[in-house]
């Protein structure tokens, strides 16, 4: 299952660099001490758009829902159908979540609540993405 | 005139507001709809902004109003989320041509401004105030409420218009590319549905509650026999159908759980209202529709999609700042018309509505009773997208004709109809409109 | 034992939405020749059944496209043909079920819907 490639832009360039270098990084606002993902211009919780950083993430996590997409508006991804989506919530903070096709896990057989840990898989352009494999 | 997006000021987006201050003295008074198509045919006479100009000339025609009595204009600029004009096909000329145009060659075939169609109404002479609702004709009728409100514009026409292309709607464009942007990346790559979102809440509600997919099966019934009783709508036109539990229960999956009749079908229609003050409204030719409150929400999830705790938190606190500011109470409520593009979200507006003393867990089994037009609890008695198409109004132009006694077949008649609600799209995040049949 | 053809029916049947090519008449043709057919759409399975019966055509079964799988089960047939216009969904759905697929305007020109063969 390969995945789109991704053209990193301004915004996401640090999260997509790292992933390159195999790492996960979540942006982060020091004033709120506050992690933000998707990334934004801006904290949502101060509105500041000075005070973003990025941190390094374990790359460990759970599965909090999943759902299975069996008509996808991606080119890439139809003939792979179809597949699972999960939900996976970082063990550094539980409200950030992050989208997973979890390889190596049937299809509607997802272990909700079971942990996770992060890899990296290449895409079309060479990009680097991350995803999650459930663990025990 | 530079248009912009109304001022955040103009919406009502917290609690603790109180009563909204022009509760009863701004009323609908006009409604105007196009026909419906699947897809444009790439007629002039049938383009987005050919059938945005009829919507607008049957509101102030059913309102008994000139063209040069209208003083406002607030619209939806967008008209598609999905069908966009791709960047190697042809451009329509023909329809183009047809028209007075804008900079833009796509306005009035892929999208619409406020010049494109003042630059093809001459009748319209007298437009001082225009403002522009962003997404959905929800948000355009909170902006022309606090318009009139506010003395902004005395006579306000308020619009909504889609499109539908050719091809499936979401995909082309950077969904058929090869690579995409960083930012669009983050969420798309890995190829969910639109419908994704909610069928994870939906999956999370059943597992907290002890629901099943099932149990949606009289909504989608009651919602396409009010549907097929809408003859603006797009299934009356064209393919009128009904759906059985058969045909819900069986049918194939987008995004497990959100199954294919789970998901609007998407349509080509314009529709239109005319806002007036409640003074002005009496000597119009329809009853008036009073406006009791606008509410917004503009809450946000904390990371990727909703979960089912943020969803119940943000329906609540609608429901309670709907109920303030038009100072009623959910037993006020002679019906409700929430959205419903994706079915499986209606349930979590009616929730937080509290509709009938309805429960967190509990509207799937309030489907499994009576919710018809006949019966006591009408559930989305304008059947809303399901029923007739997506377009986000059928159940604001449902609850308008629902309270002038104008709604045909599909009228109300197991309950008086006084007050209703109406909005969305999101259970998270939305605008809502709160109507009545008097003022006070 | 006899061959089955299931059709899909907007942009393949002259009575779908779009009409495609493939006529009313064709399929009564079939039928006379022996052949197992029905439909196979995203229309409501009730309506499908309506189309049929509307047009005074018997039918064999009406499924979803998710279904054919469970089609080819229940029916014991020479062969499965599914008739449609969409490379994503009837295409697709036909052979990852084992059956053949055919364009509607391949089908048009079939000896199956032809009345002089």
């Amino acid at each position: 299952m390969v995945k789109q490639g991704v053209e990193p832009d301004e915004l996401t360039r640090p999260f997509w660099q790292a992933a390159n270098e195999s790492r996960l990084v979540i942006q982060n606002c020091n004033a709120c001490d506050r992690l933000q993902h998707p990334p934004e211009p801006i904290c949502r919780q101060c509105g500041s758009g000075e005070t973003l950083d990025w941190v390094q993430m374990s790359g460990k996590g759970k599965i909090y829902n999943y759902g299975v997409v069996h008509d996808c508006p991606v080119s890439l991804l139809q003939d792979d159908q179809p597949f699972n989506v999960a939900v996976i919530m970082l063990d550094e903070d539980p409200g950030i979540q992050m989208y997973s096709h979890l390889p190596g896990v049937s299809v509607d057989e997802v272990p909700v609540g079971g942990n996770v840990e992060i890899v990296f898989e290449v895409s079309a352009n060479g990009q680097k993405i991350p995803e999650w494999k459930a663990v025990e | 005139m530079t248009t912009k997006n109304a001022p955040t000021s103009m919406y009502r987006s917290e609690e603790g507001l109180g009563v909204w201050e022009h509760r009863g003295k701004v009323a609908a008074v006009g409604v105007g709809h196009s026909p419906t198509a699947r897809r444009w045919d790439e007629r002039p006479e049938t383009s987005v902004g050919a059938w945005s100009i009829l919507a607008l000339r049957r509101a102030m025609e059913d309102a008994g109003v000139s063209p040069d009595q209208v003083d406002g204009l607030v619209i939806v600029p967008v008209t598609t989320t999905g069908a966009f004009w791709p960047d190697d096909k042809p451009l329509p000329m023909e329809a183009i041509n047809a028209f007075n145009q804008t900079s833009d060659p796509l306005d009035g075939v892929a999208k619409l401004s406020d010049e494109w169609l003042l630059k093809n109404m001459p009748e319209l002479t007298n437009v001082r105030y225009s403002a522009y609702g962003p997404v959905c004709m929800s948000n355009a009728l909170n902006v022309a409420s606090q318009a009139v409100g506010d003395g902004l514009t005395h006579t306000c026409l308020v619009l909504k218009a889609w499109h539908n292309l050719e091809g499936r709607y979401y995909q082309g464009g950077k969904n058929a590319a090869n690579s995409t942007d960083g930012t669009s990346a983050i969420k798309n790559i890995w190829g969910a549905p639109a419908s994704f979102g909610t069928a994870l809440q939906f999956a999370e509600y059943c597992s907290k509650y002890g629901k099943t997919h099932d149990m949606m099966a009289p909504f989608m019934s009651n919602s396409r026999r009010n549907g097929l009783m809408f003859p603006e709508g797009y299934w009356a036109q064209h393919r009128p159908e009904e759906l059985t539990a058969e045909d819900y229960q069986l049918a194939r999956w987008i995004a497990k759980p959100a199954n294919l009749f789970d998901n609007d079908i998407p349509i080509t229609v314009a529709a239109a209202y005319l806002f007036t003050t409640a003074e002005r409204a009496k000597d119009l030719k329809q009853k008036p529709v009073y406006i009791m409150n606008h509410v917004s929400s503009e809450t946000k999830p904390r990371s990727m999609t909703p979960t089912l705790d943020e969803v119940e938190a943000d329906t609540a606190r609608t429901g309670r700042m709907i109920y303030e500011g038009a100072g009623i109470t959910a037993d006020d409520l002679s019906f409700e018309n929430m959205y419903d593009g994706f079915t499986l979200f209606h349930q979590f507006h009616l929730e937080g509505l509290g509709y009938r003393g309805i429960k967190f867990g509990e509207a799937l089994d309030f489907y499994q009773t009576d919710i018809s037009i006949e019966g006591p609890n009408p559930v989305s008695p304008s059947g809303g997208n399901i029923g007739s198409g997506r377009s986000r109004f059928w159940m604001h132009t449902d609850c308008i004709q629902q309270l002038q006694g104008r709604a045909g077949p599909r009228q109300i008649t197991g309950v008086k109809p006084e007050i209703a609600v109406s909005g969305g799209p999101m259970p998270l995040g939305g605008n809502y409109t709160v109507w009545s049949a008097t003022p006070d | 034992m006899a061959i089955l053809i299931s059709f899909d029916i907007d942009g393949t049947l002259e009575v779908g939405d779009p009409p495609g090519v493939v006529t009313m008449d064709m399929v009564r043709i079939a039928r006379k020749k022996g052949f197992l057919t029905g439909s196979c759409s995203d229309r409501p399975m009730s309506t499908q059944r309506a189309i049929w019966n509307q047009h005074g055509i018997e039918f064999d079964f009406v499924c979803y496209k998710h279904m054919l799988p469970e089609l080819k089960k229940n029916f014991e047939a020479d062969g499965y043909c599914h008739v449609g216009d969409r490379d994503d969904l009837d295409r697709k759905y036909a052979l990852r079920a084992g059956f053949e697929f055919m364009w509607p305007d391949e089908a048009a020109e079939k000896d199956w819907f032809s009345s002089d063969l």
